[in-house]
Formats: C-alpha cells, sequence, structure tokens
C-alpha cells in the first residue's frame, strides 16, 4: 500500500518539521545506525547497496528515536523489553532493573562456575545475554487462542501466531509473572533474574503458561476449522 | 578453594606480600591469601569489591602507584620525630579507598596495630540511634556503629589486645569498671556486650593506644587509617557536636598522595583481568571495537568501567 502512495508523493517538508514523532510521511526513510555499513568501502558495494545508497541522498530521513545507538552492545529486543517494563516513560529506572538483572543473572552463573569442578565448566553459561535470549524463546508460544463468534457464541479456536506477537507474549508474560508472583520485599531485578533462569532451564510459572496455552489448544482442536484466514 | 597451576601471565604476579612490590609489579594484580581475607579487612572494603571477591571466589588488588608510594613512605619514615599524615585525594571513584586497603594489608603484614574506620560519615551523619554521652556533656555517641567497629576491630588486632594493659583504670556504671592492668581485649569485649558504653569504650581505646604507641618497652607501630576523612571536618546533621574528632589534631602536616584514573597499563590489566575471570560475557566487549568502547564510556575511571563491565 505504501508502495503505490510514495509515488505520488512529492519530497514536501511541512512547516512545522516532525522530530521523532512515530507518525511520518511514508516518503521518509529509516535512519541506519549501525557503523559497519558506512565503512565499506566504494568498490565493494552490490548494485543493491549502490542503488539505496543513491536513495538515501535524495530522500529525507526519519530522526532516530533516543534508545538506538550505533554501540556495538545495541540489542533490539532487549531494548523492546525495557519498553515494555517502563512505566510512565520512566526509561531510566527500566533500563536500570534490566542492568540490575543482567548483572545479578551473571554474578550467580560466574559464581557457579567458579565452584564447579573442570569437567561441568562447560556446561554452565554464564552469557546474560544468550539467557534472556534462551529463555524468552522458551517462553513463546507457538500457537495462540482467539474468540471467534459463530452462531451467537464465542468460541476459542487455535490460530497461528506472528513472531512478532509470539515475543511479546513472551516478554509480557515474564513481566506480569514478576509484577504480580513476588513476595513483598524481594526486588524487580532478583525476581526477575530467577523467572529468566528458570525458564533458561525450562521450568518456572512462565513456561507453565506457555503449556497450558498449548493444552488449551490442543483440546479446542475441533474449532479450527472456524478460523477463515 | 580450586588451586590454580602457576601460569605466567600480564597480569598477575606471585609476589603476595606487599613489602615486596616494587615498580615493576605496577599495573599487576596480586591476590590477597584467602587465610588473611577475613581477618585483615572484616571492614574497609568498598561493598562493590566485597561482592566482586564472592563471585570470583578471590580477592585480588591492583598494585598502583599511589599505593606503592604510600608503602615507600612508611617504609622510610622516621618514627622517633612526629607521625606524618598521608592524604589521599582524586576524583570519586578513582580507587582511593582500594589504595588505603593495600596500605593496611602492608601493615598488617609488618605486624603494625591497625585502626581502620571504614568511614568517617556513617559515624557523624545518618545515625538511627542516639545516645548523649557520658563523657562529654555537648557530644552524641551512636551505640551500634561503635560496637560494630569494636566487633571489627576485635577481628583484626587479636594478638594485640592480650598484650596491650590499660593505664588507666575505666569506670562504665556504678558497678563496672575495669582495672589498670587488665588486657584491651577484655575493654573491646565490655563494649561489644554492653551497647549502651560502646561509644565510651572507643574513646577509651584511642586514648590508651594513643598513649602506649610511641612507647620504648615493647612498644609497637601504629596505623591509623580513616576512609571519608572529610566527613569529620564537614556538615553533620547533628547540632553541637564538637568538632574536633576524638582528640585527633587537625591534619595540617600532612604528605599529599593523588590517586588518578586508570593509565593505559592498568586498564589493559584490568580488562585482561576480567577476561580471565569470566567477567566481560558479551562477545562484542571481547572485541578491539568493544574495549575502545568501554575506554571511551568510562573515561578509564575504576569504579564506572566496574559498573558497565557488570552488565556487559
Amino acid at each position: 500500500m505504501a508502495a503505490s502512495v510514495t509515488g505520488l508523493l512529492k519530497p514536501w517538508t511541512p512547516r512545522v518539521l516532525l522530530v521523532r514523532w512515530s507518525r511520518y510521511n511514508p516518503y521518509y526513510l529509516e535512519p541506519e545506525p549501525r557503523k559497519e555499513v558506512y565503512h565499506i568501502p566504494e568498490t565493494e558495494l552490490t548494485p543493491e547497496q549502490k542503488e539505496e545508497r543513491e536513495l538515501k541522498s535524495v530522500r529525507p530521513i526519519k530522526a532516530a528515536t533516543n534508545s538506538v545507538t550505533s554501540s556495538v552492545f545495541n540489542d533490539p529486543v532487549l531494548s523492546k523489553f525495557v519498553n515494555m517494563m517502563m512505566k510512565d516513560g520512566d526509561k531510566i529506572i527500566a533500563k536500570g532493573i534490566i542492568t540490575q538483572t543482567l548483572e545479578n543473572m551473571k554474578r550467580k552463573q560466574v559464581e557457579k562456575y567458579h565452584k564447579a569442578p573442570e569437567g561441568k565448566k562447560a556446561e554452565i553459561e554464564c552469557n546474560p545475554y544468550t539467557i534472556f535470549h534462551h529463555a524468552l524463546e522458551n517462553c513463546k508460544p507457538v500457537i495462540g487462542l482467539a474468540s471467534i463468534q459463530k452462531g451467537g457464541k464465542f468460541y476459542q479456536v487455535p490460530i497461528p501466531l506472528t513472531d512478532n506477537r509470539r515475543r511479546f507474549l513472551a516478554m509480557k508474560w515474564m513481566i506480569t509473572e514478576c509484577r504480580d508472583n513476588k513476595h513483598r520485599r524481594t526486588l524487580m531485578y532478583e525476581k526477575l533474574s530467577q523467572e529468566l533462569l528458570a525458564a533458561f532451564s525450562k521450568e518456572g510459572n512462565v513456561v507453565k503458561r506457555k503449556h497450558e496455552l498449548h493444552k488449551m489448544a490442543e483440546s479446542n482442536r475441533a474449532y479450527a476449522h472456524y478460523r477463515w484466514w | 578453594m580450586e588451586t590454580r597451576p602457576e601460569t605466567f601471565s600480564i597480569f598477575r604476579t606471585q609476589e603476595n606480600d606487599p613489602a615486596c612490590q616494587s615498580e615493576q609489579h605496577l599495573g599487576q594484580y596480586y591476590t590477597v591469601p584467602p587465610s588473611h581475607f577475613h581477618t585483615v579487612f572484616p571492614h574497609g572494603l568498598p561493598p562493590r569489591y566485597q561482592q566482586q571477591v564472592k563471585t570470583f571466589n578471590e580477592g585480588c588488588v591492583m598494585v598502583r602507584q599511589p599505593a606503592l608510594e604510600l608503602i615507600s613512605h612508611l617504609k622510610r619514615a622516621d618514627y622517633s620525630k612526629p607521625t606524618l599524615r598521608y592524604l589521599l585525594y582524586g576524583v570519586k571513584g578513582s580507587g582511593k579507598t582500594m589504595s588505603l586497603c593495600h596500605a593496611v594489608h602492608y601493615c598488617s603484614t609488618q605486624g603494625w596495630l591497625v585502626l581502620h574506620i571504614p568511614d568517617a560519615h556513617l559515624w557523624v551523619k545518618n545515625c538511627k540511634e542516639l545516645l548523649p554521652s557520658s563523657y562529654h556533656a555537648s557530644r552524641f555517641d551512636q551505640p551500634i556503629q561503635a560496637s560494630n567497629w569494636l566487633r571489627n576491630f576485635r577481628t583484626t588486632n587479636e594478638h594485640f589486645l592480650s598484650k596491650i594493659k590499660l593505664r588507666q583504670r575505666y569506670v562504665w556504671t556504678k558497678r563496672e569498671s575495669t582495672e589498670e592492668g587488665r588486657p584491651l581485649g577484655e575493654l573491646v569485649d565490655m563494649g561489644v556486650s554492653r551497647v549502651k558504653s560502646s561509644s565510651d569504650v572507643v574513646g577509651a581505646v584511642l586514648k590508651e593506644l594513643r598513649l602506649q604507641a610511641g612507647g620504648t618497652e615493647g612498644g609497637f607501630r601504629l596505623a591509623v587509617a580513616v576512609d571519608g576523612v572529610n566527613g569529620l571536618w564537614g556538615r553533620t546533621t547533628l547540632k553541637k557536636e564538637d568538632k574536633s574528632p576524638e582528640g585527633f589534631d587537625s591534619m595540617d602536616p600532612f604528605v599529599p598522595v593523588p590517586v588518578s584514573l586508570y593509565s593505559e597499563k592498568e586498564f589493559e590489566s584490568c580488562y585482561l583481568y576480567y577476561l580471565d575471570r569470566h567477567w566481560l560475557q558479551h562477545p562484542h566487549s571481547q572485541t578491539e571495537e568493544g574495549k575502545k568502547e568501554l575506554i571511551f564510556l568510562s573515561n578509564r575511571n575504576p569504579s564506572v568501567l566496574e559498573r558497565l563491565c557488570a552488565f556487559l
């Protein structure tokens, strides 16, 4: 849809310039924050990359958001998680909780690593980023349920989920679980690190919730043909 | 505890005795033997460093220029003259407390009596319980801080407590008093068990040590290490508190020792140490790009670098 519209649009800049809004004229292109793309010398570019560069020199580009950095440590999944954890726009606190969580997980794993005998050392995963990604993978549901109305009644119908939806559900479950089911005195990062480590080894409440969803979908298999898309 | 093979590495040194360390060991890490660790440093280490020790299962300190300078001064100073004071100063997070702890380790290996006050700010601000002092009318005491400190003092200086004898009689309450000639250990135990008079015990301990330190018969060397010493002169939350802290004179004749941020060599060895201890886990942090970014983000400040590497 955007492709046909862009053909008609001219390079018009409004009198009041949109800076850092999320709604842009589709004519605007996405910014490229990664440094290595700009270090490729002229000779090694493929024809598509050359075309892209020429396009970028004529078209306006959207302003980059604050959360996007050219640093090598930038992680889009982690940024998404931070945004979901954020309350009232307070990203500093959310980012602080996540960094404390990563540090806590790393400390626990490194301590276990140093105390383990030589044979077991290779099995212990110390990188908090891989633990986070694997835990999130283990929490993602494969199939979801939708409420579809047929003949006056609503049925829970199993439907396939897109990748974004799966990722969103996994993160949402993780965050709600850590907010609700914790003791009054435990801090958020402590509970989050426990849950992530449990999800990494496929235990814990979040993977249990995922399995329950799968069971519900399996039990409602009969209604699968109610889905028309 | 696991035994590590004696491999040669750039950032570690086998010279674990602070007395034998010299300029060739600059920038290298030496390990504090685990047996010494709890006796020498029951308090006084920064809290993040204590967590690091617990995680890595060992306590490694970097040999740096300010600490070496301080130790060489202590070695060469003339003790018949009035005592010299050394002041470590530098920006926040540059390693002043760690240099102080290095010097304290040296002093305790040499057999001196060490009076290590972990944080003078704790004694002056934010106190939860107050008691008006029986010793001075206008002073206030802090019983919990005093009893904690006495407990740690006892752990640090075990062998001295039985040797030093009191020179004066101290009366705590109507029924309790400590006679002359009793060992110092009893005084300290009294202070730990009886929380109400613990601050008075602290005062008495300091007075005794001051009287006896320079003495010729069985005299011992006394090292006083105060962290956050500017707290003793700064603003206090307690009004009407006597500014002269427990009888020390003002700091005028002192030798300033600047503590700077990490130099390139020191940064290198810190980076290699973290790599060795499997602390830098992010795959990008182990590349050249990541290292340059760490230098840029932390500006080679030790504490900032430590906090950055914690979650990377």
